[in-house]
């Protein structure tokens, strides 16, 4: 009797502990659409991640690496020059979005209301998003010349007398080198921020405005009052991507400054910086402390932002939606898919 | 009943909120149209001035938006110059491989995260995610340094492989196909299809509008990308368009501005001819993913 119902209890507790072969045949399809592709991102995106980190935390003697602690780190605690980069980056980051935000909200609002052509308008603004910032950067290094540039003919022929020097002087200055760079920017993104903008302005409900009209508000008094602030998930979204993209910047600075950032550094992004250190310079170990520090940076100000925009987004609107696991991006789909 | 001066009132009020509304349209269209004068002019600067052969000795201090001399004779020495063609098709294979790949992976998973029932799904679903979180460029210093080992350094496939797969691709497919109906893909497990067939001939199918717009973004990442082929690939028989380019407006060249223009409008047209072809497409995928470059 005993004997018999261990036997039984042990072949109970086998059943619950191994599945059956048919279930475990059910699950290698998935297995085998999953696994090859993991394995490409753990060799291609997790294991260079971790590396980062690591390379970060030792040195190159003669030919070998060396742990050094926080010696790279305290290298960058008093580098000039990565100070001046991240202040470059911040400062041209915090410029372009102050800038290109209320442009396209308003643009956007504007081919909202247009009854016709809006296409080639759309087609048009988004263009030099397609040509790449390169492409746009390489023209811009023309239009900003000085002498013969489009920019300072334009001027000269509107009766300009001091005719600014744009990207050849690196002053902080309305007219310097750091004023032509978010110029460019803005003519870059406005496109694209158009577009997201107008995505968001067609998800506002009709019946708000006929509610606006039968209040009496006029077509400034709806914008102000409905536009707005029903575009405030929108603006969160393009917030935050803006900031990710601003602090990543880096082809179309290269393109007009080369890798130091010329005139002067003034034009010197963090991962240009990050970029001649380990290229230039050969120091793998130091642009990994670079890199580190660029990514916490990003974490914090993506952490930051969601936390304050967005968790307020959906104590307001308690969205389910945005309640997925990973924020951003969810945000994107919320504000986008709709 | 409404009497006739009622009548009338009421359409005069009409009358004049027309009018009215088309005042407002042709202002938004003058102030939109004038915004758009200005993001073209640059290029339309860039194609004037790339036509004239005086150009490189020097421009006039007013502008020209029409060259005095046309000819192609910038952009015949744009071309000897560079070997524009040998980009281009570097451009095509490595955005060509890169975005079928992509395609291919990102729908797989996206499967498998939204309908596969396994241990370990939400774990390695997690996974793709934080990823989201890590910039490429906290990674591409490691990825450079992978890349030599794996003996991938300056060769096609540096600027292919770290690309295969993407955590957003994985996430925007796995969100869309959650919204497909399970009573689809049991009805095919029902005839006694596999799940790579249900994949093919079910999932494939319904996604064509999210695998467009994630194609489209891939393309214009790809296309865009400068930072990781300056690092990869330093033999000029394998740059992209975009690094030759960058590499060609910063050396020795910039000095002559026609020739410089011309080669920057010989790396833009193609694209620009695409784009207007494929516009609405384009458009859509950027609104439908949330991205850009």
């Amino acid at each position: 009797m005993t004997a018999v119902s261990v036997g039984g209890g042990l072949v109970r507790r086998r059943r619950l502990t191994l599945p059956s072969k048919a279930r475990v045949r059910g699950w290698l399809p998935w297995y085998s659409f999953v696994l090859p592709p993991f394995a490409l991102f753990l060799l291609f995106v997790i294991y260079p991640t971790l590396q980062a980190f690591r390379l970060s935390f030792f040195r190159q003697v003669g030919a070998t690496q060396q742990f050094a602690g926080l010696y790279q780190y305290q290298r960058l605690s008093h580098d000039q020059v990565f100070i001046n980069a991240l202040l470059n980056t911040a400062l041209l980051g915090v410029a372009f979005l102050c800038i290109v935000l209320p442009l396209a909200t308003i643009l956007a609002s504007l081919l909202n209301s247009l009854r016709r052509f809006s296409t080639p308008f759309k087609v048009i603004y988004f263009l030099p998003q397609v040509t790449s910032a390169v492409a746009v950067a390489v023209v811009f290094n023309y239009v900003f010349q000085p002498d013969f540039g489009l920019l300072n003919s334009l001027l000269r022929s509107t009766g300009v007398q001091d005719l600014p020097l744009w990207l050849a002087d690196p002053r902080y200055d309305l007219t310097g080198s750091r004023a032509g760079a978010t110029i460019l920017a803005v003519f870059v993104g406005l496109g694209y921020f158009m577009l997201i903008t107008l995505a968001g302005l067609q998800t506002i409900p009709t019946e708000l405005y006929d509610a606006a009209a039968i209040d009496g508000a006029g077509h400034f008094q709806a914008w102000r009052y409905v536009t707005l602030p029903s575009l405030r998930p929108t603006f969160v979204f393009l917030l935050i991507t803006g900031i990710v993209d601003a602090m990543a910047r880096f082809s179309d600075l290269w393109t007009l400054g080369g890798p130091s950032g010329t005139p002067a550094r003034s034009l010197q992004s963090i991962v240009m910086y990050m970029y001649q250190v380990a290229f230039d310079g050969g120091d793998m170990n130091y642009a990994s402390a670079i890199a580190v520090v660029f990514f916490a940076i990003v974490l914090a100000i993506t952490i930051f932002s969601f936390r304050t925009l967005v968790l307020n987004e959906v104590r307001r609107r308690r969205t389910a939606a945005l309640a997925e696991p990973v924020l951003a991006v969810s945000v994107a789909n919320e504000v986008t898919v709709e | 009943m409404i009497g006739v001066g009622t009548r009338k009132r009421i359409s005069d009020a009409r009358a004049s909120r027309t009018s009215m509304e088309r005042v407002r349209q042709a202002g938004i269209l003058i102030i939109l149209s004038l915004g758009a004068i200005v993001m073209l002019l640059p290029f339309e600067w860039m194609i004037a001035t790339s036509l004239s052969r005086a150009a490189n000795l020097g421009l006039p201090r007013i502008p020209r938006f029409w060259p005095p001399d046309p000819s192609l004779f910038n952009y015949q020495l744009a071309a000897d110059n560079l070997p524009l063609i040998q980009y281009y098709l570097n451009t095509v294979i490595v955005v060509g491989t890169t975005t079928i790949a992509f395609l291919f992976f990102s729908s797989l998973t996206g499967y498998a995260f939204a309908k596969g029932r396994f241990p370990g799904r939400n774990a390695l679903f997690i996974a793709f995610l934080a990823t989201l979180l890590v910039p490429f460029e906290m990674r591409m210093i490691p990825l450079y340094g992978l890349m030599r080992d794996l003996h991938l350094n300056n060769t096609m496939g540096a600027l292919i492989v770290p690309f295969l797969v993407g955590g957003f691709g994985t996430f925007l497919m796995r969100q869309y196909i959650l919204s497909i109906p399970d009573d689809l893909i049991d009805a095919a497990r029902l005839d006694g299809a596999g799940e790579f067939a249900i994949y093919r001939l079910v999932i494939l199918p319904l996604c064509v509008p999210v695998l467009a717009a994630l194609a489209v973004i891939n393309v214009i990442w790809r296309w865009n990308d400068l930072v990781w082929p300056l690092m990869a690939v330093s033999d000029r028989g394998l740059y992209t368009i975009t690094l030759g380019l960058a590499l060609a407006a910063r050396g020795s060249q910039q000095i002559y501005v026609g020739i410089a223009l011309a080669t920057a409008a010989l790396a833009v047209l193609p694209v620009v001819v695409i784009y207007i072809l494929l516009q609405r497409h384009i458009i859509r995928g950027i609104t439908l993913t949330g991205m850009k470059g």
